[in-house]
Parts: C-alpha cells; sequence; structure tokens
C-alpha cells in the first residue's frame, strides 16, 4: 500500500466523491497497516494504531491534513501494538494486543507506558488475536482470531487441512491475567475463518465481525459479514449475515462500523478498494 | 421435597435449558441480508503507484493499486487535453496473476519481461513475458514475506535489490528467483538505520545502495520489540553489505525537505538522486555525495507541475527524461531530468480525466465514523 492515510468521507458520498478531509504526511505520523480505526465521541477524539511504529495515536476529532497526534503511546515499556485496537470511554481505556497477549492501556496515557492490565495464558485460547472489540456498558470484551494460513505455517490455500481456522473469543470487560473466555464461536456453522475488524452493540448485545475469508485468495468464496450474540458459544451460526455476492457487491469484507442513528452498517471492502453502506435495520 | 428441588430437579432443569440453548444456537438458520448497498465510494480512476521506462522498447509500464492493474503504455504517450485518458497497449490483472496491491515495477532491458512487486496483501512478484494481457498466469512468481516497496536491478551480476517495509530490511535475491528461494543475503538490525524503508536506488559505478525511510522504526531489544519515531532519512550502504551495519552516510533534516520519501532513481553519470517525495507533492534531487542536513539541489514542485501524492518515479537516463506516478490524481508526467521549480511537464499521460482527484483508498482495513460530524473515516 503506497499512500498511508486516513480518508474521512460525507456520510452521503457516494460513487467516487472527494473525502472532506484527509490526514497524511510525516507530521501525522501515520504509516500503512492502519487495521483499525476508532472514534471516540465522548471526547471527540480519533484513535488509530500504527505496527509500523508500534504506537497509537490519538488525534482531535475534527484534525485534517498534516497534523500532529495530540497524543502517543509508544516505546519499551509499551512493547509492541498490534495492528487493532478499540477505545473505551467511558472506564478510560485503549485494548489493544501483542503477540497473543491482550493489552490495556489508559486511554489518556502519553509517551513510553505499560500496559494497566493484560490478559493472557493457556486458559485464554488467544492464538492470532486480530479484531477487537470491548462494550462499555456491558462490560464485554471480544477477540477476533486470524486464521494460522501465512502466519504460522508455509501452508498453500490449497492446502486446508493443515488450516487452522480463526473464531471469537468474549472475555469480561475486567478480566485480567490467564481466564478462560465466558464463550468461544469456532466451528464450520460460524463460517469464520477469520476475524477482521469487529463491532459491539450494546442495546442489542450484538457481536458484529468482518470475515473476510482466507487471506490469500483475492475473491474468496463465503466471506460475509456476521452478527453473533454475546451468549452465543461453540459451532453457532451467525445470526444475521450480509454474503459476498453480485447482490450485495461485497468481495473481501476487512472493516465494519455501525451508524445507529441511520440504521446503516458501514464496511470497508479490500478488494474493491471501497466502502459501501448497507441499510440495516432489523439489526438495530 | 423443597430440599430435593434444589439439589436434584433445579441442576437438571438448568443443564436442560443450557443444552436447549445450545442447540438452538447450533441449529440457528442465519437470516441471509442480500440487498444492494445503498451508497459505494470507490474511486472510478486507476490509482498509479509505481512506474518504470524502457526507452530501447519504447515501453512504460505502471501499476494501478486501485484497480489491481499492471499497464504498458508507449513511454511517447501524451493525453491530448480533450480526450479523457489514453488508452493503454495492454493491461494484466485478475486472479490468476498473483499481482494485487502492487507498488514496484521493473523492465528487463534484456527480455523485456516485467516484474511485479506486491506491497501488500499478496507476498508474491510475478514475472509477466512481452504477450502477457488479461487474467494470465505469471512466468514464475517469487514469495516475498515482509511487504517489499521498491526494487532496483544489478544486471551485471544478475541481482534483484529490494526494500522490505514489514522488516526493517533490504533484501538480495537472485534475479531468476522463483517459488520459496530465500535471499541471497539481508540487511537488517538496529544498527542499519533502516526505519520503515520505502525507495531504493542503486550506485553501481560506487556500488552504493540509496535507501529512503518513512522514519518509524523498530527496535528489537532484549526485553522485546518497540517502536520509535525519527525524522525521514535516506541512508546509505555497500552493495555487498550483509547483517546489522552501519549507513555509510544518512541524509536527514529539515534542510532536506523529506517527507514521505518514497521511491528513487539514480542517474549515474550526473550523479544525482531522484526522490518522489510523497506528502509534499514534489520530486527532490540529491547529490549523490550529500550527508547529514543538507537542501536538494533542485526541487520540482508546483501548480504547473501537476505532481500530486506521487509514491512512483523512474529514470530515462539514455533520453535524460523522469516519469512520475501520482497517486492524488490518476497521471503519469514526464519532466527533463534538469528540470527545476514549478515548471509544466514536458508530457503527461492521463488514466482518467484531467483534474480528476485520487481517493487513494488502498487495501482499507477498517472503517470509523464520527458520529458528530457524520462522517465516515477510511485509513489504508
Amino acid at each position: 500500500m503506497a499512500h498511508p492515510q486516513i480518508a474521512i468521507f460525507a456520510r452521503l458520498a457516494n460513487g467516487g466523491q472527494t473525502p472532506v478531509r484527509a490526514l497524511y504526511g510525516q507530521a501525522s505520523k501515520l504509516s500503512r497497516t492502519m487495521h483499525d480505526v476508532r472514534y471516540d465521541a465522548v471526547h471527540d477524539e480519533i484513535v488509530v494504531p500504527v505496527p509500523y511504529a508500534q504506537a497509537i495515536l490519538t488525534f482531535r476529532g475534527g484534525a485534517d491534513g498534516q497534523e500532529a497526534p495530540i497524543r502517543i503511546i509508544q516505546g519499551p515499556k509499551t512493547g509492541a501494538i498490534g495492528s487493532r485496537l478499540d477505545v473505551d470511554p467511558i472506564h478510560n481505556e485503549i485494548f489493544s494486543y501483542t503477540g497473543n497477549t491482550v493489552t490495556v492501556y489508559s486511554r489518556e496515557a502519553n509517551g513510553d507506558v505499560a500496559p494497566i492490565r493484560v490478559i493472557k495464558g493457556p486458559d485464554t485460547q488467544l492464538k492470532r488475536p486480530y479484531g477487537i472489540a470491548v462494550d462499555p456498558v456491558n462490560d464485554i470484551l471480544v477477540i477476533g482470531l486470524n486464521s494460522n494460513f501465512g502466519s504460522d505455517e508455509p501452508i498453500t490455500v490449497e492446502d486446508t487441512e493443515s488450516l487452522e481456522k480463526g473464531g471469537i473469543l468474549i472475555f469480561n470487560r475486567t478480566d485480567s491475567g490467564n481466564v478462560k473466555p465466558r464463550g468461544v464461536i469456532r466451528g464450520p456453522k460460524s463460517g469464520i475463518i477469520r476475524i477482521n475488524q469487529m463491532q459491539l452493540y450494546p442495546q442489542k448485545k450484538l457481536i458484529v465481525g468482518a470475515m473476510p475469508g482466507i487471506i490469500d485468495n483475492m475473491e474468496p468464496e463465503g466471506a460475509f459479514l456476521g452478527v453473533w450474540s454475546y451468549d452465543d458459544n461453540g459451532d453457532v451460526p451467525p445470526k444475521w449475515k450480509i454474503p459476498a455476492n453480485d447482490r450485495t457487491k461485497l468481495k473481501k469484507p476487512f472493516g465494519v462500523v455501525l451508524n445507529p442513528k441511520n440504521k446503516e452498517v458501514i464496511i470497508s471492502d479490500m478488494r474493491n478498494q471501497g466502502v459501501l453502506v448497507f441499510s440495516v435495520p432489523e439489526i438495530f | 421435597m423443597r430440599k430435593a428441588f434444589h439439589f436434584v430437579f433445579a441442576p437438571v432443569l438448568l443443564w436442560l435449558a443450557y443444552g436447549i440453548l445450545v442447540q438452538a444456537q447450533a441449529d440457528r438458520k442465519p437470516v441471509v441480508i442480500e440487498r444492494a448497498p445503498l451508497r459505494f465510494i470507490k474511486d472510478p480512476n486507476p490509482s498509479f503507484s509505481a512506474v518504470a521506462v524502457d526507452s530501447d522498447s519504447n515501453m512504460l509500464v505502471v501499476s494501478d493499486e486501485n484497480m489491481f492493474r499492471i499497464m504498458e503504455y508507449d513511454r511517447r504517450e501524451n493525453t491530448p487535453p480533450q480526450a479523457r485518458l489514453s488508452e493503454p497497449k495492454r493491461i494484466i490483472s485478475g486472479t490468476n496473476t498473483k499481482a494485487e496491491m502492487i507498488c514496484g515495477v521493473y523492465i528487463d532491458p534484456k527480455t523485456k519481461e516485467i516484474y511485479a512487486l506486491n506491497g501488500d496483501t499478496q507476498n508474491w512478484m510475478p514475472v509477466f513475458s512481452t504477450d502477457a494481457r488479461g487474467n494470465v498466469t505469471p512466468n514464475r512468481a517469487l514469495n516475498i514475506p515482509g511487504h517489499p516497496f521498491q526494487m532496483a536491478a544489478d544486471e551485471g551480476q544478475q541481482l534483484l535489490y529490494m526494500t522490505i517495509q514489514s522488516d526493517n530490511q533490504l533484501s538480495v535475491y537472485r534475479k531468476q528467483a522463483s517459488g520459496g528461494e530465500k535471499p541471497l543475503r539481508t540487511i537488517r538490525g538496529n544498527d542499519t538505520r533502516l526505519e520503515d524503508p520505502h525507495g531504493l536506488a542503486l550506485d553501481l559505478k560506487n556500488r552504493l545502495i540509496f535507501v529512503s525511510n518513512f522514519g518509524n522504526g523498530n527496535v528489537r531489544g532484549t526485553g522485546g520489540r518497540y517502536g520509535t519515531f525519527a525524522p525521514p532519512s535516506i541512508t546509505v550502504y555497500p552493495m555487498e553489505g550483509s547483517g546489522n551495519i552501519k549507513p555509510l552516510r544518512v541524509i536527514q533534516g529539515p534542510k532536506t525537505l523529506m517527507n514521505w520519501p518514497a521511491h528513487m532513481a539514480f542517474h549515474q553519470e550526473r550523479q544525482e538522486l531522484f526522490v518522489a517525495n510523497d506528502a509534499d507533492n514534489s520530486i527532490l534531487v540529491f547529490r549523490a555525495s550529500d550527508e547529514g542536513d543538507v537542501a536538494p539541489i533542485r526541487v520540482i514542485k508546483g501548480p504547473k507541475t501537476g505532481i500530486k501524492s506521487p509514491p512512483g518515479i523512474a529514470l530515462d537516463a539514455k533520453l535524460g527524461e523522469l516519469y512520475i506516478a501520482n497517486m492524488g490524481t490518476p497521471s503519469i508526467t514526464v519532466f527533463p531530468a534538469t528540470a527545476n521549480g514549478d515548471v509544466a511537464p514536458s508530457r503527461t499521460i492521463r488514466g482518467g480525466p484531467a483534474g480528476a482527484v485520487g481517493l487513494m483508498i488502498g487495501n482499507p482495513g477498517a472503517v470509523g465514523y464520527d458520529s458528530k460530524r457524520e462522517q465516515i473515516l477510511v485509513p489504508n
């Protein structure tokens, strides 16, 4: 990806309509592989991970152009930062991960700070965490897991025998240490190969996750956006799914965010190099 | 009886209820939502991320990150002002090509094969013959983990040099390498000052490698890895270097005007280094011997140039021309190698309408929503 940026579009943008603003350039400290972005409506801030510099950047909500972040979490105490995160604006925490460890930082931290707690250990079932989302109302933390394709072993797309698929782990928001998840969604009925960005909808206790299929397939079979419940456990199909096909125009959904006010699900799609907005009143 | 309920029936009931719940979840039929999107934000034009030129064959090869294409134009093409765009001579694109997010291209001066570097989403460098077009399988492909960005060849030694972003590394491969072949050697480690390396150019006469860095450091300490931010830089190494070596010299500082320095090209005879300066909408030219906080000797920049968010640059030393790949607008702009200041390009090859603004959405791994301003945030 040749040009890192955060492009910001009007909600009603369509087609080739240009962004209303964009964050970019040396001063912004942005770099590629920003596989999450969160708008903190309580504090009017944008929070984004930059794993190439192992940092979490916080910008003003209205930041524009070559603007510097207002806070940076980075350094030896902070350690490595994964490519995804979520913000809990109520309890003032940022959730991320490094390796197979979930890390929690103070939202207001700035500089080289250590996590205030971590979740790690064999009982956690954390293996290749990739998506992350927190619900500060119902005190739920959800982790999406990646498959082992391209990470653990040099397997090929056809080598499905050694493909270890991902899943969704459900924890309590305040969990710490080597804790068992309260729920695990995984298995063939779930349809999950790997989970990318996730969102939680506290009002209906829903988990919304992008399932883009096998990473190396340009247009993978079976990709979808899935909606599960906090109470789901085991090999459970999603309650709702938006499949990738000609009708929906989805090809490889990577990111998702909800707009409850307008009952919209907004999906970023890698193979489309674009953003698709769906009206989905039934889930809100 | 009450005790019996507490100790026998209640647990049984709970167990049954749990079993029914688990079974109901497993037997659930998802509600499949099959509807068209209300809106679809998508750039209709190409986004040119890299360019290569071969004046002997008049080949101009560009990569389009937006629509996952490799396109060949005649290098002499000049889109008339009234034309919507110039049609390429051929397009290589599709799921068989192993080419997706291409950020580097190279033309073999003898065979005219096209080498294409996937900078993201696919760990492959496919190689295509002169007759390849459409959704073709490449002649061969080399697996390159870690997100490469630019390559340059030492044709005399039949070696390919490339920057690897994820590992802050330079890798040197056999030019004919394919499959899972490993690099012959790498330059990597804390002493190298490689910090999110992007561009790479070779001075074949003095046997030097020039590398442009965005400044995102990744320190491997005894307690694990952590990140740093540094100003952008150009670091210089011997071509035969290997391992955790210090750069011979470093160009870095505010006078350099570097702002996301991306692809580079080297002019052997003039001993000049050309840098596509992405976030400054400019091309910087340094002397090969420059070191420290030095100003460029020339800067191509300004509204007349048409340069907008340029990650790509190629030099035709024989004819003395520079080719610039712009992502901020769908064009390749051509300048004399001696151009300086706010000058109009000698030719412009457009892949879309004049004045079109590139959305530059690239591998959007996430999306956010600003509920206060009612805006959609799309990071690359």
